[in-house]
């Protein structure tokens, strides 16, 4: 087990995450349609999700990567922890890197907060089918529409979801451009231009996340 | 100009420690840094007290010897700096300067705010070098390098081992240290020979040393005097995974 190697998992499991959460988003976008159109595409689209054996694997994938990504980065943390066992009584960080670098491990933390809570919310009741049972639309397909819709009318389930999309853009900005090089990409103009791209990303991301509840609840 | 320095001072490497706060009134504008200690350790030496343990070397910013954390910063409040090239015309009058040694558990503080970097050299003993045959220097066109690759190598070569990098990480990371010290090599056909076995051993060796992850903060880069980029760390990854496989 090397330093590169840990790194390593981080950064891979992470960039496979950003990859999932653009697939997420997109279906996350039939929600914006009306509400007519939107409950049949969307149950539909996640019966298809449940129901796919290609999308089995990928979900096992899923699971994994969330979990080695969070088991790595605690084993990475604590030794960084220990390689550094007294800080500074005056340090001056902000002047010589971004707030987010410093504070990825807190950032995650909110992000595993809200993963629990929203596997809590929908993956345990739709796929393990624990809690309230799941109903069925006209055609039968499990109304996941009804399940969402109504947790996006729950005004402090929004909030919470929108508010915690905040880290989750700070997390993904220097998540993504330092994953690469991470893995070892080093070409210097590609770099430059990563790093604008893992800005747009993770500001079209988590404001496309944060907003979506907003725009069900009043509708 | 009126300062009040609050210097860490500890006795030994076993010693607790803690700041204590010196105040000095008679400093001027164009005294460097290093200078302000200077004249801090003469009026201590007159009261007859224990003067500031400090290291120094060449004061002209080349040597790497002068690194302490200033004011929350490495080697002070500017970037890509030494604490040597640091003047008082940066603080302003009447100001309270908090110093500290570096720290890092691969830097052990023998005393005030001097640290033992010798890990530095055991990187450095484990591959930052290259096996040729000594004696009458070799013909100078005798190897053809680009002006592209030399650049380069010698950007990374700069690297002067002060440790400013591994005080500014948050997780007291040698990446930046090591990359420099394995892209000069590596990137130059006199390094070619040993390039894979050195990568494994000088990363090996910088894991034992205890040094942590680097987390791209890119601190390092700020506050490295020589300005060596982080693009290096990343290099320095690749150079690891082709090691692996081909080494």
């Amino acid at each position: 087990m090397t330093l590169f190697f840990r790194k390593s998992i981080i950064a891979a499991t992470g960039l496979f995450l950003c990859i999932f959460l653009i697939v997420h988003l997109s279906a996350n976008c039939i929600l914006l349609l009306p509400e007519d159109m939107a409950r049949g595409m969307y149950n539909s689209y996640s019966t298809l999700l449940r129901e796919s054996p290609l999308i089995k694997i990928v979900a096992y994938l899923l699971y994994l990567s969330i979990i080695l990504h969070v088991v790595y980065a605690l084993i990475v943390t604590i030794k960084n922890k220990r390689a550094k066992p007294v800080g500074y009584k005056v340090s001056n960080t902000k002047e010589n890197s971004s707030w987010a670098s410093q504070n990825m491990g807190l950032l995650g933390v909110f992000i595993l907060i809200f993963i629990v809570v929203h596997l809590a919310n929908f993956w345990a009741r739709i796929k393990l089918g624990l809690g309230e049972e799941v109903g069925t639309d006209s055609v039968g397909n499990k109304d996941v529409y009804e399940v969402t819709s109504h947790l996006f009318h729950n005004i402090y389930y929004v909030l919470f979801y929108s508010l915690l999309m905040f880290p989750l853009g700070f997390h993904l900005y220097h998540g993504l451009k330092s994953a690469v090089k991470s893995l070892g990409f080093y070409h210097r103009k590609s770099l430059l231009i990563i790093s604008k791209v893992s800005l747009i990303y993770a500001v079209i991301v988590s404001a496309m996340f944060g907003i979506i509840p907003f725009i069900v609840y009043f509708k | 100009m009126k300062i009040t320095f609050k210097i860490w001072r500890q006795e030994g490497p076993n010693d607790k420690g803690g700041f204590q706060s010196y105040e000095v009134n008679d400093l001027t504008e164009d005294m460097s840094f290093l200078e302000a200690l200077d004249h801090l350790n003469e009026i201590l030496v007159l009261k007859n007290k224990k003067v500031v343990a400090f290291e120094y070397d060449c004061r002209e910013g080349i040597c790497g010897q002068c690194g302490v954390f200033i004011n929350g910063r490495a080697h002070g409040p500017h970037d890509n700096m030494t604490t040597c090239q640091l003047h008082m015309r940066s603080f302003e009058d009447g100001a309270t300067i908090t110093v500290e040694p570096w720290r890092a558990r691969s830097f052990p503080i023998i005393k005030d705010l001097i640290v033992n970097r010798s890990a530095f050299d055991r990187i450095i003993e484990n591959g930052a070098f290259i096996s040729a045959k000594t004696g009458t220097a070799p013909e100078a066109n005798a190897i053809l390098i680009s002006k592209t690759v030399s650049d380069r190598a010698m950007d990374a070569a700069a690297c002067i081992g002060c440790g400013a990098c591994v005080a500014t990480c948050k997780n007291s990371s040698a990446a930046l240290f090591t990359s420099a010290k394995i892209n000069h090599l590596n990137g130059l056909p006199q390094g070619a020979p040993e390039a894979h076995q050195r990568v494994l051993d000088m990363t090996a060796q910088m894991e034992k040393e205890g040094f942590g992850h680097c987390s791209f903060t890119g601190a390092c880069e700020v506050e490295c005097p020589e300005g060596i980029s982080i693009v290096n760390i990343a290099e320095m990854n690749a150079r690891f995974i082709k090691a692996k496989i081909f080494g």
